[in-house]
C-alpha cells in the first residue's frame, strides 16, 4: 500500500513537471518548488549526518573518530578542529564589521584546490596526452587526428593574428571542433531521450503495470 | 508566409507530442533489435571479472542524482549483479549529496536478489563533500575519510574491509557519474596513485572521458543507456538499458528526419527569400 | 636382565620419538609429514638481517625494504633449508606475529602493509620443515614519505617551463609592456548585451556555471563578472546573479560589491540580487529558469562551468527574447550554447575573455603562458612523432607518469 502512495506521488510530480511542455503553470511552479525545498532540507540532513557529524562533531567534542578514542590535542583532534573553525569563519558574513575575516577560510579554500589540482592535471591532461598523441604517420586515422590537433590548438593560440598560414590552420581546427560539437550534439540528444525513456517506464511500468 | 516558414515556425508542441509517442509505442511493441557490445564496454567487463572472488573489495562509487538516474541506474544494477554473481566484495560510496539515497536502493536490491550479506559481502561507506580532496585522502587511508560507514559502524567492524587501507587493496574502482566526478577520479585516484579506474557516463559526457580510453588512464567506459544495455547483454540479465534501446533507435529515426527537413526548410527559406530580394532590386 | 633392558630401551626409545615428535610439532611448519619427524637439527639462522625504509620507485612510506644473509644451511651446509619466516613486531624484543613465509634462496622481502611513520621491529628464522633456526632481530624501522618522486620528473619540468613563461609574462604586462591579444570574435557582444539591457531598463542576468569554487572555469568567470559589475554599476542597471554553490555565492558578494566600490557606486549595490538557488542542478535550472521569465532580464550571459542545464537555460532564454551570451569550457556544453545564444566564447576563450577585458597582468601572463605551452606542446608531440619513427620509444615513455 506504501508502495502505491509513494509511486503515486512520484508519477504526479513527473506528470506535473512535463505539463510545462504545454506551457507555463501552478502545477509545474509547485513541482519546482517542492524540489528545490526539498533538496535544500535533504542536502542539510545528508551533509550533517554524513560528514560533519563523524568528521567534525565526534572527534572535537567526543573525542572519537571510527572506533579510535582520540586523545584531547592529539594531532587527529587538531585536524577536525581547525578545518571546523575555518568553516566556521565563513559564517563572520553575517556581521558586516568582520565579514572580512571570512576570507581567510575562503582564501585557503581556493589555494589548496588549485594546488591539489595541478599536478594531477599536468599529468592526466597535458604529459599523458603528448604521449598519446606522438603516433606515427602511418595511416589515414593517424594523419587525421594529428591535423586535427594541430588545427585546434591554433585555432586557440592567441598571441599572433589568424593571417595566412596559421589562418587556414585555424580554420582546418574550428571545421574539427564544429565536427566534435555534432557528435557531442547526438550522444547529448540520446542522453536526453534517455531521462524521457526512464520517466515514461515508472509511470508505463511501476505506476501503471501496464508492461 | 512560404511552406519552409511555416515548418520553422511549427508549434513545438506537435514535435513533443511525436516524440512522447515515439518513446511510448516500443514499449508495447518491442522491435528487439540486436545490441552489439563495443570494445570499451567489453574491457570494463574483463576488468571486473579478474578482481578475485571474495578477497579486496570493488569500489563503486555512485555518484549520480536523480537528474541521471535513467542512464546510470541500469549501468549500476548491471555492474553490481556482475560482481555479486563473481562473489566479488563491493564497497559502495557517494562523492554527490543525492547519490545517497540512490546508492542504498540499488546497492540493497542487488543484495537482496543475490543473497548477500551487509558487511562480508557489501558495505556502504556513504556520502563525503569535497570531491578532490576525498580521493586523494583515501589514496592515504580511506579510513581517514570515512572514519565509519554510512550507518555509523566504525570502518574496522566491517569483515570485508580487514585489511583494506588504500588504493593499493583495491583491484578495480568503478564510477558512475553524470558530472565531473568521473574525471576527477581519473585525476586524484588513477594520477597519482596508479589506481585502475573503470566509468560509466551519461552519453553527454562520454565524449569528454574517450581521451582517456586510448591512454589506459580508463581501463572501460560505459557510455549512457546504450552503454548499460551493452553490459546487461554480457551478463545476461536484459532489463531497463535493454528494455529501453527499442524506444531510443526510434527516437533517433524521428530526430534525423526532423533535422532533414529542419535545413530543407532553412536552406530552402534562404533561397526563397534571395529570390524576392533579387526580384525586388 | 636382558628383558628388562630391552622393555627400557623401547619404552625411551619410545619416550624419546614421542617428545620429540612433539617438539616437532611445536615447531615445525607447513611441509611437516612423518619422514621430517626424525630432523632434530635445526638450520643456522639467517647471517644478517637489514631492515631500511623503501626508497624505490618513490613510495609513500607504505613500504619497508627487507634484506638478510641466507642462513649457511640454504644451499649450502646441511642445504636444508626450505624457507625464511618473517614477523613484525611494534615492541623491541617481542617475535611478533607472523608476517610471511619467503622461498628459500631469497634474500630480499618488501613490506608493503606498513603504517607510515610507526616504529616496527622484524625478526628472521630459517625452517628447514621440521625445525626453525634461532630468530634474528632488527629494527626499529619506519616508513617515511619519500620528498621527491623520480617518476614524475616530467611534471616537474614542465611545469617549470610552464611557471616560467606565466611569471616573465606577467612581469613583463606589469612593467607596461604591450602583449598582443588578437580579438576574440564576439567578444564586445558581452558589452553590447549589457548596453541593450540598460536601454531597456530591464536587468541583466550573470549565470556563473554551476561549478565549485575549485573549478577553474568558475575562478575565469568571476573575473569577467567583475568587469560585469563595472558596467552595470556605471549604467545603474540591475545586475542579478543566481548561484549553485555556497561558496561561489560568497565569493560573487565580494566580486560585484568590490567592483560596484571601485566604479564610485557602492550604494547601487544589492545584495539581495547575488542569490544561492539550490546545489541541485535541476532545480537551479528550473529556478533560473524562472527568473528569465518573471523578472525577464535584457541580457543573459553565462559564463563557466555548466552541465546539461546549459540547453534549458539557453533555450528559455531564447524564448524570452533576450541576447544571450556564453561561455564555457565544457566541451560537451558547447553545441546547445552556439545553437541557442547569439555569441559563444568557446573553450580557452573564456579564460582569454576574462584576460582580455580586465588587462589585469596576472591574467595576461596566464593566457600568455598558455598560449606558449601550447607551442612547446606542439613541438613535443612533433619531437614524438618523429622519435617514434626512428624508433626512440623511451622518448615518448617518458612522458606516460603513472
Amino acid at each position: 500500500m506504501g508502495t502505491i502512495i509513494w509511486t503515486t506521488i512520484g508519477a504526479v510530480l513527473t506528470l506535473s513537471v512535463y505539463s510545462f511542455l504545454y506551457k507555463d503553470n501552478p502545477f509545474y511552479k509547485f513541482a519546482e518548488h517542492l524540489v528545490v525545498g526539498i533538496s535544500a532540507g535533504y542536502y542539510l540532513v545528508i551533509y550533517y549526518f554524513n560528514f560533519i557529524q563523524p568528521n567534525v562533531v565526534a572527534p572535537v567534542f567526543l573525542l572519537r573518530f571510527g572506533d579510535e578514542v582520540i586523545g584531547f590535542g592529539s594531532s587527529t583532534w587538531w585536524l577536525a578542529l581547525i578545518p571546523g573553525l575555518l568553516g566556521l569563519l565563513l559564517y563572520t558574513r553575517f556581521f558586516p564589521k568582520v565579514g572580512w575575516i571570512g576570507r581567510w577560510s575562503l582564501g585557503i579554500y581556493v589555494g589548496g584546490y588549485a594546488g591539489l589540482s595541478l599536478s594531477p592535471t599536468m599529468q592526466a591532461r597535458v604529459l599523458n596526452q603528448i604521449s598519446a598523441n606522438a603516433l606515427p604517420l602511418t595511416s589515414v586515422t593517424n594523419v587525421f587526428l594529428i591535423v586535427g590537433l594541430l588545427g585546434t590548438l591554433t585555432y586557440f593560440f592567441f598571441s599572433m593574428k589568424h593571417k595566412g598560414v596559421l589562418g587556414v590552420m585555424a580554420r582546418v581546427g574550428i571545421v574539427f571542433l564544429m565536427v566534435g560539437f555534432g557528435a557531442s550534439f547526438g550522444y547529448t540528444v540520446m542522453s536526453r531521450v534517455s531521462l524521457l525513456i526512464g520517466r515514461v517506464g515508472f509511470l508505463l511500468q511501476d505506476w501503471l503495470h501496464l508492461l | 508566409m512560404n511552406i519552409f516558414e511555416r515548418f520553422m515556425q511549427i508549434d513545438r508542441r506537435w514535435i513533443f507530442l511525436a516524440i512522447g509517442i515515439a518513446v511510448v509505442i516500443p514499449f508495447f511493441f518491442p522491435l528487439e533489435l540486436p545490441v552489439s557490445v563495443t570494445d570499451p564496454v567489453q574491457n570494463l567487463y574483463d576488468a571486473l571479472d579478474r578482481v578475485p572472488a571474495n578477497g579486496q573489495p570493488l569500489l563503486l562509487a555512485i555518484d549520480y542524482a536523480p537528474a541521471t538516474l535513467p542512464e546510470l541506474e541500469p549501468m549500476s544494477l548491471a555492474l553490481l549483479r556482475h560482481a555479486f554473481s563473481n562473489d566479488v566484495n563491493v564497497a559502495v560510496l557517494t562523492l554527490h549529496p543525492a547519490g545517497y539515497g540512490l546508492a542504498e536502493r540499488v546497492m540493497v536490491q542487488a543484495a537482496d536478489e543475490m543473497g548477500k550479506v551487509y558487511g562480508e559481502d557489501y558495505c556502504f561507506l556513504g556520502f563525503r563533500p569535497g570531491l578532490s580532496a576525498v580521493i586523494l585522502g583515501m589514496g592515504v587511508n580511506v579510513r581517514n575519510v570515512f572514519p565509519e560507514d554510512a550507518y555509523g559502524t566504525p570502518l574496522n567492524d566491517i569483515p570485508m574491509l580487514d585489511g583494506i587501507r588504500n588504493y593499493d587493496d583495491i583491484p578495480l574502482l568503478i564510477t558512475l557519474a553524470g558530472w565531473s566526478a568521473a574525471e576527477a577520479w581519473v585525476l586524484y585516484a588513477h594520477q597519482p596513485y596508479g589506481q585502475d579506474v573503470g566509468a560509466g557516463v551519461t552519453a553527454v559526457m562520454a565524449t569528454d572521458l574517450y581521451p582517456f580510453l586510448d591512454t589506459g588512464q580508463l581501463v572501460g567506459l560505459l557510455g549512457g543507456m546504450r552503454g548499460a544495455a551493452e553490459y546487461e547483454e554480457l551478463i545476461g540479465h536484459p532489463d531497463a538499458g535493454v528494455r529501453g534501446m527499442d524506444s531510443q533507435s526510434s527516437i533517433h529515426v524521428l530526430i534525423i528526419i526532423l533535422i532533414i527537413l529542419g535545413n530543407i526548410a532553412y536552406f530552402g527559406d534562404r533561397r526563397k527569400k534571395r529570390e524576392m530580394e533579387r526580384d525586388a532590386a | 636382565m636382558v628383558r628388562v633392558f630391552h622393555i627400557l630401551l623401547v619404552s625411551s626409545a619410545l619416550i624419546m620419538l614421542t617428545a620429540g615428535s612433539v617438539q616437532a610439532q611445536e615447531t615445525a611448519l607447513p611441509g611437516d609429514t612423518a619422514s621430517d619427524v626424525l630432523d632434530t637439527v635445526p638450520p643456522g639462522p639467517p647471517c644478517s638481517l637489514t631492515v631500511r625504509d623503501y626508497l624505490e620507485n618513490s613510495d609513500f612510506g607504505d613500504k619497508i625494504e627487507i634484506e638478510w644473509g641466507l642462513s649457511p644451511d640454504d644451499g649450502s651446509g646441511a642445504g636444508d633449508v626450505t624457507g625464511y619466516v618473517l614477523r613484525r613486531s611494534l615492541a623491541e624484543g617481542e617475535v611478533g606475529e607472523k608476517l610471511d613465509e619467503i622461498t628459500n634462496g631469497t634474500t630480499r622481502y618488501i613490506d608493503e602493509s606498513v603504517e607510515p611513520g610507526t616504529e616496527y621491529y622484524y625478526s628472521l628464522e630459517a625452517y628447514d620443515g621440521a625445525n626453525s633456526s634461532e630468530p634474528v632481530l632488527a629494527g626499529p624501522v619506519a616508513g617515511r614519505a619519500n620528498m621527491f618522486q623520480w617518476s614524475r620528473l616530467p611534471v616537474l619540468v614542465l611545469m617549470v617551463v610552464f611557471f616560467a613563461m606565466v611569471a616573465w609574462f606577467t612581469a613583463a604586462a606589469g612593467k607596461g609592456a604591450k602583449l598582443f591579444v588578437r580579438r576574440i570574435p564576439g567578444l564586445n557582444a558581452i558589452e553590447e548585451a549589457v548596453g541593450r539591457a540598460t536601454e531597456m531598463g530591464r536587468p541583466v542576468l550573470y549565470v556563473p556555471g554551476i561549478g565549485e569554487i575549485d573549478n577553474i572555469m568558475t575562478i575565469a568567470s568571476l573575473n569577467i563578472l567583475s568587469h560585469v559589475a563595472k558596467i552595470t554599476a556605471r549604467y545603474d542597471t540591475p545586475l542579478i546573479v543566481p548561484t549553485a554553490r555556497a561558496v561561489v555565492m560568497s565569493a560573487a558578494e565580494e566580486v560585484v560589491k568590490q567592483a560596484y566600490a571601485e566604479v564610485g557606486n557602492p550604494d547601487a549595490y544589492n545584495p539581495d540580487n547575488i542569490r544561492y538557488l539550490s546545489d541541485a542542478q535541476f532545480a537551479f535550472a528550473g529556478a533560473v529558469n524562472g527568473i528569465m521569465l518573471r523578472e525577464k532580464p535584457a541580457a543573459n550571459l553565462y559564463m563557466g562551468a555548466f552541465w546539461a542545464e546549459s540547453l534549458l537555460l539557453a533555450e528559455t532564454g531564447f524564448e524570452a527574447g533576450a541576447i544571450q551570451v556564453a561561455g564555457t569550457a565544457m566541451v560537451s556544453q558547447l553545441p546547445f550554447f552556439v545553437t541557442a545564444c547569439d555569441f559563444t566564447l568557446m573553450g580557452e576563450e573564456l579564460y582569454a575573455a576574462s584576460a582580455y577585458l580586465s588587462r589585469e597582468p596576472k591574467l595576461l601572463g596566464g593566457l600568455k603562458g598558455s598560449d606558449w605551452m601550447k607551442v612547446v606542446s606542439i613541438a613535443l608531440i612533433a619531437a614524438g612523432i618523429i622519435a617514434r619513427a626512428v624508433g626512440l620509444e623511451s622518448f615518448v615513455a617518458w612522458f606516460q607518469t603513472q
